[in-house]
């Protein structure tokens, strides 16, 4: 039996008679590292809103650490640490006092200040007044007072945002280290795939409100894959000699189309050709994206 | 109690760095002024009592009917502010602490700048009696019944304004109301009808009610004031604690 960090079970939320979040059942694995998908407005936020209690479900229950979120709210927010749409922050306050007046309610250890400063590169700029700072700059801060509670839960609300590519791949990096280093499981939502892509073990697709897929990464992989393409001497004859094969074929100028064709009957029809004196120029497994699997998905709901 | 304390430590950082506590020393400086420029002797009272009559109500007219009032509203909404454009709503209701602990602490630190500048105005009659020679002959005991009274007077505006600050994240809609409700003042503190039933009106009753010994004309009984402070203090704070645990951020 599996440990669920977040279960939720039939989560709604209804605004004015419309669904945002329609009957939603997430379930992730504790240490893993969940990619939560889906276009702007699909509903990403309003889940993650609900999964902090800041807003409540119209319908359905939230359990995190095992433990239902609208009784034991208070204890289940100490372990949690969560970046939620945009960062939040006092313009007017230092970073360090930024963290300072998060670390006063936390009761935290006045050490882990400069730890956190310094995980998200903000160390030389801690004593300047947060209203100077770039987005990027912002959005670390945002992640530093999420690490600051040392949490066993992060919700990271489109974590990257405004951030150039080298800070991308750093949080991204920082991101990966966390279940492994310190045991943190969490949850990353994205409008892109290829955000995600390289540090989630499982991931969930939201659209219009709705969980349309829910699996690891892997599984993901496997769904895009794709056809192999042979190019051939002589198409026509080699056509033929696949069809006896039993093989799904098609020709597309001088080259033959096999659609999910395992790895013996290639052997076999590639044996074959030789046998027959074809020339074969090229054997190319042409994959779709994940990232095209992933419009498809957002785009029709389903897999193919 | 322990988080409530944290959220009040919190709050006073978050305070403490953006000066808007300078406001506090705003108005005992300028009664300090006004209690300076008063010339007892030239309107030709000459005891003690009345001496310290007259500046205790000239002091505490300007500072109770205008400035007080408005200062619970500034105070009130600055203390949402900085939630409101930053986003900090989220972040603190993310962090284990309950939406009742918060709105007390904000309450809290509204209430302990309002003391310090009831204290202050304190030292400000101390000073303007020293000036004009009879600060040893003070009625202690009525002074600080008085400012300690204008200050629970203070308590409902400021519930009631924290509660307007909370649901609009605009700064100046919540002043301008505040504002509105307290230029009539003027009018009311006159009003024997309206008077002791307008929560703007009841700082000023209660500190003049200290000021002027004998029941003088606007002298109200200190229990009508209570009464009109607790009852609407009551109403307020609940409607705002009510408010602020079913919004949604």
């Amino acid at each position: 039996m599996k440990e669920w960090i977040i279960e939720t079970k039939g989560l709604s939320k209804r605004y004015k008679g419309r669904y945002a979040v329609s009957n939603l059942n997430l379930k992730i694995e504790k240490g893993d590292i969940y990619g939560f998908l889906g276009p702007n407005g699909a509903g990403k936020t309003t889940t993650i809103r609900m999964l902090l209690g800041l807003i409540k479900p119209s319908n359905g229950s939230v359990h995190i650490f095992g433990q239902p979120l609208n009784k034991d709210k208070l204890s289940i927010l100490r372990r949690i640490g969560s970046l939620v749409e945009y960062p939040s922050y006092y313009g007017h306050l230092s970073a360090t006092d930024n963290l300072e007046a998060i670390r006063r309610i936390l009761g935290a250890p006045v050490a882990r200040i400069a730890e956190v400063l310094d995980i998200v590169g903000l160390s030389k700029e801690a004593r300047r007044p947060v209203k100077g700072f770039s987005l990027g700059m912002k959005q670390r801060l945002g992640i530093a007072s999420a690490l600051l509670g040392n949490p066993e839960l992060l919700l990271l609300d489109e974590p990257t945002n405004g951030l150039d590519p080298s800070g991308i791949l750093e949080i991204r990096e920082l991101i990966k280290q966390m279940p492994k280093q310190h045991g943190i499981t969490v949850l990353i939502s994205s409008h892109l795939l290829s955000e995600v892509e390289l540090t989630a073990g499982t991931v969930g697709i939201i659209r219009q409100g709705e969980l349309v897929f829910q699996d690891t990464i892997a599984h993901l992989h496997q769904q895009a894959q794709g056809s192999m393409s042979l190019v051939v001497s002589e198409p026509e004859q080699a056509l033929a000699i696949l069809r006896s094969h039993g093989a799904q074929a098609a020709q597309s100028g001088s080259a033959l189309l096999l659609e999910n064709t395992g790895d013996h009957t290639i052997a076999r029809i590639v044996k074959s050709l030789v046998e027959h004196n074809h020339a074969i120029y090229r054997v190319e497994e042409k994959r779709k994206s994940l990232e095209e699997l992933f419009l498809q998905i957002v785009g029709e709901g389903k897999l193919s | 109690m322990a988080t409530f304390f944290r959220l009040v430590a919190a709050e006073r950082l978050k305070l403490s760095k953006s000066y808007i506590w300078v406001l506090a020393l705003l108005s005992p400086l300028l009664s300090l002024a006004i209690g300076i420029l008063l010339s007892p002797d030239s309107i030709g009272v000459s005891s003690v009592q009345e001496k310290y009559m007259l500046l205790a109500s000239s002091m505490a007219s300007f500072h109770a009917m205008l400035f007080l009032p408005i200062l619970t509203g500034i105070l009130s909404a600055f203390v949402c502010r900085y939630e409101h454009v930053g986003g900090g709503w989220k972040q603190l209701l993310t962090l284990p602490v309950s939406r009742n602990h918060l709105y007390f602490a904000k309450f809290s630190i509204v209430a302990a700048v309002l003391a310090l500048s009831q204290l202050l105005f304190l030292a400000a009659v101390y000073a303007a009696a020293a000036y004009h020679g009879f600060a040893s002959d003070l009625p202690w005991s009525t002074l600080l019944t008085g400012v300690g009274s204008g200050w629970l007077a203070c308590l409902p505006l400021a519930a009631l304004q924290l509660l307007v600050s909370v649901s609009w994240s605009s700064f100046a809609a919540p002043l301008v109301i505040n504002v509105m409700l307290t230029i009539p003042n003027m009018l009311i503190v006159n009003s024997e009808h309206i008077g002791p039933f307008y929560p703007w009106a009841q700082p000023m009753l209660a500190m003049l009610s200290f000021s002027v010994q004998d029941s003088g004309a606007f002298a109200l009984p200190l229990e009508n004031i209570l009464i009109t402070v607790l009852g609407s203090f009551a109403l307020f704070l609940a409607a705002g604690l009510l408010y602020f645990n079913r919004k949604e951020i």
